[in-house]
């Protein structure tokens, strides 16, 4: 869920490269709850600056779900700019774009 | 109306004055034989005291309608004076009718009591304060003398001689006498509601108001007295002595009220000599400061305010150096601007009921003239500061905005493209391993790598503009994300709520650019940041154990630290000697 169309062409071959399959995207808060509902996805990749609401807002509604989806928060800042919202918000963790491999998601995911 | 006109009006009244005493003279002198001579007087003497009361009122304030409302009261009294006929039930011929002036009596004498209602409403200021006043007055100034019209048509006029079908004199009678009991409860209750509002009025009023009315207010006490003194000495067991004493006492109790206007009127001429204590007090040498309170007190009004007009700002100013602005016309404040050809100086801004003792304010204003372009020098230092001041937090306020601006241009703009970049990159390489081309994936793999560094300096450069985390997370984890990118160890110790941004803000610089400062020419080994809140006030305090040295007064970024703290109310102290470190300590004003 990224309001970058470039960034979301190319996360979604990156995640397909690896094997996983991408079931949608959503280009903004509103959209990615409501793409949520309706696709029921194993994993979230959430970027943080969206228009409308915020992604910290956006992972706190997903988390609180029943049958909540992992949430991997991403954003061109790194984690360090966002301070304690980021481990407060429910999401599983961060990845900075920059960062953002097939491996890095992997061995976020394995814990 | 022209000065020259009013003096001529107020010739004529003195004029009608004359004639009336004189046709009075011979009234009074056939009326003596068989009553006191004080009984007589009974209208005489209110009706002269309100006329001459209302013709020096006229002369000393010819703008104030209260003059002439006396001048009329006193007039209507004297008119009413005399024999007036008693209506006749029985419509015998009467011939009194060839008598003009008689009849001219029974309509219009009883108007003077209107006009007093009309005074008591309109006192001091000489005009309507309400609608319901008007409204009332109105109505009585044509309730009234249509009452008297039918009076004196019922009692004076032979029916007969009109229509002899008209029906009985009887049934007139009747018919007129219920008209005229309606109209007098009503005028009653005009009275009782009117009376109910001038006291109210007077016990809510500002002490300078309140001081004004005060002589006729307690002129109604003597008039209350006269009115309910004949109910109270008309019962059996008073005898005949009570009411004698009252019918003598009753037209001097009347006069109290003319006389209570009087006093209203000459107290501000006594009044002048307070002016003359002022003086004194500004020859022994008076602060500005003082100069309003000096002035309420000479006024009598509290609520005195002096604005001082500042040429180079063009508008007004309190002692504050704060923007104030006249008060607008006919609201319940007044104002007496105070210049000289080249303009205003300062204005007084009072209650309107000083509006009455203009000559008083113009000879204190004229007394004070000097102090106030002092003060004024003083009041226009303090509002150009003041406007330095705003300036210069408008443009704090304009680059922080700017620094956002351009930090989340950054991160839409450049930082998203390079991102972008970066991960084709790695597409990419992936396609080049699977093809097994490791002359390409070296290729790649380094400009993976340099796109990353260019990313990351990009970042650290929009985090310098602006930080996200402090508008994210407020100053604590800012500060403390500082530190943790920070080469030299920080040790961050106290704590801190979240408070304005802009106050945030101030104290953000402060510490990254002391600890810049530090890692760049302290060659000390620890920095200690410590963040409070302290009574009224945050601070930040930065301290290093280098070679000290700093010097705020070279170089501009200690300056500007300085300049920028100073914007939003607070200040910046430097601490630095060699070689003891440096410590920087920063407060900013916080509820």
């Amino acid at each position: 869920m990224d309001d970058h169309q470039n960034f979301r062409e190319l996360a979604r071959r990156l995640l397909e490269a690896v094997g996983l399959d991408v079931v949608g995207e959503a280009s903004s808060g509103v959209q990615a709850l409501v793409e949520e509902r309706r696709l029921r996805p194993d994993i979230v990749l959430l970027d943080i600056q969206l228009p409308d609401l915020d992604g910290f807002t956006v992972a706190s509604t997903l988390s609180s779900l029943p049958a909540a989806p992992t949430v991997v928060l991403v954003s061109t800042r790194e984690a360090s700019d966002y301070g304690p919202r980021v481990g407060g918000c429910g999401a599983l963790g961060f990845i900075s774009k920059a960062e953002l491999t097939a491996a890095s998601l992997a061995a976020m995911l394995s814990g | 109306m022209t000065s020259v006109q009013r003096r001529v009006v107020q010739a004529v009244v003195l004029l009608v004055l004359a004639l009336v005493g004189l046709v009075e003279l011979e009234h009074f002198w056939l009326s003596t034989i068989d009553r006191p001579p004080i009984l007589v007087l009974d209208d005489l003497i209110p009706g002269y005291a309100f006329a001459l009361a209302g013709l020096i009122a006229w002369s000393q304030r010819p703008w104030n309608r209260v003059g002439v409302l006396m001048v009329g009261i006193g007039l209507g009294l004297l008119l009413g004076a005399g024999p007036v006929p008693v209506p006749s039930p029985l419509g015998e011929q009467q011939n009194v009718l060839d008598n003009t002036w008689t009849f001219f009596q029974v309509v219009f004498g009883s108007l003077w009591g209107v006009a007093l209602f009309h005074l008591l409403l309109v006192f001091p200021e000489g005009r309507f304060v309400s609608r319901l006043d008007r409204q009332m007055v109105g109505s009585l100034y044509v309730l009234v003398p249509m009452s008297g019209l039918a009076l004196g048509v019922l009692a004076l006029v032979p029916l007969q001689s009109i229509d002899p079908n008209l029906g009985s004199a009887s049934d007139r009678f009747n018919a007129v006498g219920l008209s005229l009991l309606a109209t007098f409860f009503y005028y009653f209750g005009c009275w009782v509601i009117g009376l109910g509002r001038v006291i109210r009025r007077w016990v809510r009023a500002a002490p300078a108001r309140r001081r004004a009315m005060s002589p006729v207010i307690w002129s109604l006490v003597p008039i209350v007295v006269a009115w309910l003194g004949p109910f109270a000495t008309n019962g059996p067991i008073w005898g005949v002595w009570p009411r004698l004493v009252m019918a003598t006492a009753t037209p001097l109790l009347l006069v109290s009220l003319p006389v209570g206007f009087l006093v209203a009127l000459l107290r501000s001429e006594h009044e002048m000599s307070s002016v003359g204590d002022l003086v004194v007090k500004l020859s022994d040498g008076m602060l500005p400061e003082q100069l309003q309170p000096a002035l309420a007190k000479t006024l009598h009004d509290p609520s005195l305010e002096v604005l001082y007009w500042l040429p180079t700002l063009g508008r007004y100013a309190d002692l504050n150096g704060e923007t104030q602005s006249l008060p607008a016309p006919n609201s319940s404040r007044a104002a007496t601007v105070l210049g000289d050809p080249g303009g205003p100086v300062a204005a007084l801004v009072y209650d309107s009921s000083l509006r009455n003792e203009a000559r008083l304010v113009d000879t204190a204003a004229a007394a004070v003239r000097l102090a106030l372009e002092n003060a004024r020098l003083q009041v226009q230092l303090r509002a150009q500061l003041d406007d330095v001041r705003q300036s210069r937090a408008r443009l704090v306020d304009a680059a922080d905005s700017e620094r956002r601006r351009v930090e989340r241009d950054l991160h839409d703009g450049a930082q998203q493209q390079l991102v972008t970049l970066l991960l084709s990159l790695q597409l990419a390489k992936a396609a080049a391993v699977r093809c097994s081309d490791s002359k390409a994936v070296q290729l790649l793999e380094g400009s993976i790598e340099s796109l990353r560094q260019a990313l990351d300096e990009l970042r650290s450069l929009a985090r310098g503009i602006h930080p996200t985390i402090l508008a994210e997370a407020g100053l604590m984890p800012a500060i403390r994300s500082l530190a943790d990118r920070c080469p030299i160890p920080i040790e961050v110790t106290g704590d801190l709520d979240r408070i304005e941004p802009k106050l945030e803000m101030a104290l953000y610089f402060v510490a990254a650019e002391a600890i810049t400062n530090a890692v760049k020419h302290s060659k000390g080994q620890r920095i200690c940041v410590d963040v409070r809140r302290g009574s009224g006030c945050a601070t930040v305090d930065i301290s290093d154990d280098g070679i000290g040295g700093a010097n705020p007064s070279r170089g501009t970024g200690l300056v500007g630290l300085a300049d920028r703290v100073a914007a939003v109310g607070g200040r910046l102290d430097v601490l630095s000697s060699h070689p003891h470190g440096t410590t920087l300590h920063a407060e900013v004003p916080c509820g």
